[in-house]
């Protein structure tokens, strides 16, 4: 009965924001990017998976929780403010029930209110606050399996010293090993962006694969002789599984991809703009401007101006992502299939997505993938869906190749992150590496004060390092705030590395910034030491 | 999303260390970064203290008579020789370096071209190893066997279990997605379509010998960090340390470039006007 099978699937969902926490300010715009990742994707993703848990429906995803997003979810403060979100989103959801009765928006308004009810059922109820028990519950059922990916998301091919990269990994094994009680078998490279030679410092944290665009196995050497259909091995021994382009572009397409259909929701027409000011003014922020707030009653339509567009129908929705399911899990198998008879071998088809498209971007995007898990475990035997270190298991036999240097981001390499509206950075946030470099080495055995200050150093510089600021301003989405926030960070580490240098340590500007930026509470600066990274490089 | 990353209302805690970054470290150092397989973007900071030794040494007019060149040295092998200068001006601070041939290894040399030919080095840089951007040409295969712990790790041999498959996959693949990565880019909202410059084409493929060339232009200068500019009249964003660069397409023509900054007390101001002039000929077969 086993092995039926002819081939693999594997969903990647990789979920990461960058950390954005201000306990500075009563309330701080960025913020909601996390409260509405949580409620359009993170808690509906934990949702599906309760359901399909008590149904006993089986299924496998791999999912990135990056370690800023981790430590925003086990966090006092933003712990305190999401329940502020959600509560005040439902009040508003209720209201508008009562306010749409007989309109043809009764059932859209419904919907949320149903929603955000489930929210808070789920927060409080099931996670009593602690949504990362509830991903750990399913990894441990061996259901999910969560990776971990650098420690702030840092973009590693354009760091020059190698301490900076052992230190991304390190701090990001340690922080799972915290949250998870184990090691991370695998992990995401941020943006995907790998620099040949790099894997070595995973397999030094026990990291066995990690994943790359498709062209970083296809361009690699010697020739990959499966192309992305069978992970590959770097000459140290650490997996690399390469994305499937076929299924990639089904979703991405922004012609073709299911998201773009015209029954589906509308992101950009929002209540934020459609209700009368004094009614939504108590659910903007303090400073009172109209802005999105994550409900929105129409649908696509087509392609009609924003006034034009007609109410959203979400039983019709809902049908439609079933018929989206069903034609990705037909295309998955034709693909098996083929590959299988040309192979000669059960294929593995990766497919790696954007977690927040799911819910966030494409709203009926959790209700396909659910869909889509109850269709390959009730409707077909030809995939079978798998987990990378299940796959190594059954298959740790593969082609030893040296991948190339390769993103996902525009273009396939680094120059979304490399461009004129970012270059600047580079030698503030290089000669900040270097200089924590020489402290750690200098002080290998700090205590007290300069402790502190050191680990202050290394969260600041950290900080820093996430890619998510250069991306930013490359798309010139929050280019105002990134650019701050990578300034602030540098100057801070800066302050900091005047006072240890001229042993003079304020303590309050210290404490002052630690209450700021108080991310990885167990870091240790000595990570940064040329020695550790020098063992990890020996394998050691 | 748009943000100002501050909400009117009075923070709890100022910001007590809201200024700009350093202009410069006080190093003569220089660093080079890969950016895809035919570009690298180099930065450097020379000091004063530097060019004062230079001009000692070779003359007190050492900067304006020689030539200021990036010497980009091709390191793929121990002994290959083989380099290229790229005329620069000293004082850019950063410039994006095009080579012919990825899948080498190359670093960078900031340096003078004296009128006699010596070249006087200033600083070196890291070297960078940039992909190949194409299917590799070694087609031998090695497989191996991990086990999870890393404990064992097995070269092995004998491929005849493991399948067809064949080199032909990776080139079909790397078609295919390339024409995929040309039509579309990561979607609408969070993606970067908005980048994609346009890619040079290849032309139809009956004719089996072909040349394609475009330029661009970069435009670059500094000043004052607080300083108001504008190019051709339209205001430019300065880098936290004053510098500011711009890229355009040249298409064949004058392009005139008028660049204005305006001190931040508005007492002061300096303007630089720049023509351009391309002509492109194309012997048409």
């Amino acid at each position: 009965m086993e092995n039926k099978e002819k081939g693999y699937f594997a969903l990647v969902l990789h979920a990461h924001l960058p950390f954005i926490r201000h306990p500075e300010y009563e309330d701080f715009l960025e913020e909601d990017w996390y409260f509405e990742a949580m409620c359009e994707t993170y808690l509906p993703l934990l949702d599906i998976y309760e359901r399909m848990s008590s149904e006993n429906t089986d299924f496998r995803v791999t999912m990135s929780l990056t370690p800023p997003l981790c430590n925003m979810m086990s966090d006092e403060l933003l712990r305190e403010r999401f329940r502020r979100y959600y509560n005040q989103r439902l009040e508003l959801a209720e209201k508008e029930v009562v306010r749409n009765r007989n309109t043809q928006f009764h059932e859209v308004a419904k919907m949320y209110e149903r929603k955000f009810r489930r929210i808070r059922e789920l927060y409080e109820d099931y996670y009593h606050g602690n949504i990362l028990d509830g991903f750990k519950k399913f990894q441990d059922m061996g259901k999910l399996e969560i990776i971990t990916c650098g420690a702030t998301h840092g973009f590693l091919p354009l760091e020059i010293r190698k301490e900076a990269v052992y230190a991304q990994v390190k701090i990001a094994a340690d922080d799972y090993k915290l949250r998870f009680g184990r090691g991370p078998r695998g992990i995401w490279l941020a943006e995907c962006a790998y620099n040949p030679g790099d894997e070595v410092y995973l397999k030094a944290n026990g990291i066995r694969y990690f994943f790359l665009e498709t062209h970083g196995i296809i361009y690699g050497s010697p020739r990959p002789r499966y192309g992305v259909y069978a992970p590959v091995y770097c000459p140290s021994g650490v997996a690399a599984f390469s994305r499937d382009m076929e299924s990639a572009h089904q979703v991405w397409s922004a012609e073709m991809g299911y998201p773009g259909d015209h029954r589906y929701r509308e992101f950009y027409r929002d209540l934020g703009y459609d209700l009368e000011y004094e009614y939504i003014k108590p659910y903007l922020h303090q400073d009172g401007v109209r802005r999105n707030i994550g409900m929105k009653y129409y649908k696509i339509t087509g392609k009609v101006g924003l006034n034009e567009k007609a109410a959203y129908n979400p039983a019709e929705a809902r049908e439609v992502a079933a018929s989206h399911a069903g034609n990705f899990m037909f295309n998955r198998e034709r693909q098996i299939e083929h590959l299988n008879g040309f192979l000669g071998r059960k294929p593995i088809v990766v497919s790696m997505y954007d977690a927040e498209l799911y819910g966030h971007w494409w709203y009926e995007g959790v209700d396909f993938l659910e869909f889509l898990f109850k269709k390959l475990h009730y409707d077909q035997k030809t995939v079978k869906m798998i987990t990378p270190s299940e796959y190594l298991e059954r298959h740790p036999d593969n082609q030893m190749i040296q991948p190339s240097m390769s993103s996902w981001g525009d273009k396939g390499y680094n120059e979304v992150w490399l461009n004129a509206s970012n270059d600047w950075m580079y030698r503030h946030l290089h000669k900040a590496v270097e200089r924590m470099v020489d402290m750690a080495n200098r002080f290998p055995n700090a205590d007290g004060l300069l402790k502190r200050a050191l680990n202050q150093c290394a969260r600041e510089l950290m900080l820093g390092m996430s890619s998510d600021w250069a991306f930013l301003m490359t798309v010139g989405t929050a280019k105002t705030y990134s650019t701050k926030r990578f300034i602030e960070h540098t100057n801070r580490f800066i302050g900091l590395y005047e006072q240890i240098m001229g042993n003079r340590i304020e303590e309050k500007y210290l404490g002052d910034i630690e209450w700021r930026d108080n991310i990885f509470g167990h870091i240790d600066y000595r990570v940064f030491s040329t020695g550790a990274q020098e063992r990890a490089a020996r394998g050691g | 999303m748009t943000s100002s990353g501050q909400m009117g209302s009075k923070p709890q805690q100022p910001d007590s260390d809201y200024k700009s970054l350093p202009e410069s470290y006080g190093n003569t150092e220089a660093a080079l970064l890969p950016r895809d397989p035919n570009w690298m973007f180099l930065y450097w900071e020379i000091t004063d203290n530097s060019k004062a030794n230079l001009a000692r040494e070779h003359g007190h007019d050492v900067f304006e008579k020689a030539r200021h060149v990036v010497r980009v040295y091709d390191v793929t092998s121990a002994d290959s020789k083989k380099y290229f200068d790229i005329p620069i001006m000293i004082d850019a601070r950063n410039w994006y370096i095009n080579v012919p041939e990825g899948g080498r290894a190359y670093c960078c040399e900031v340096g003078l071209v004296m009128p006699d030919g010596r070249f006087i080095g200033i600083v070196k840089t890291n070297t960078v190893n940039l992909p190949a951007g194409r299917v590799s040409d070694v087609t031998d295969e090695k497989w191996m066997s991990v086990s999870s712990d890393f404990d064992k790790l097995l070269q092995i041999s004998g491929v005849e279990y493991i399948g067809k498959g064949s080199g032909e996959v990776a080139k079909s693949l790397a078609q295919r997605w390339e024409m995929l990565r040309s039509v579309f880019s990561r979607a609408a909202s969070w993606g970067v379509s908005s980048l994609s410059s346009q890619a040079l084409s290849k032309p139809p493929a009956e004719k089996k010998f072909w040349l394609v060339a475009d330029c661009e232009l970069i435009l670059y200068g500094a000043t004052e960090p607080d300083a108001l500019v504008t190019v051709s009249g339209r205001k430019v964003n300065l880098n936290p340390d004053g510098t500011f660069s711009m890229r355009f397409a040249l298409p064949d023509g004058n392009v005139d470039l008028p660049i204005k900054a305006l001190s931040n007390d508005e007492t002061d101001s300096r303007q630089i006007e720049i023509k351009v002039t391309r002509t492109t000929k194309n012997d048409g077969k």
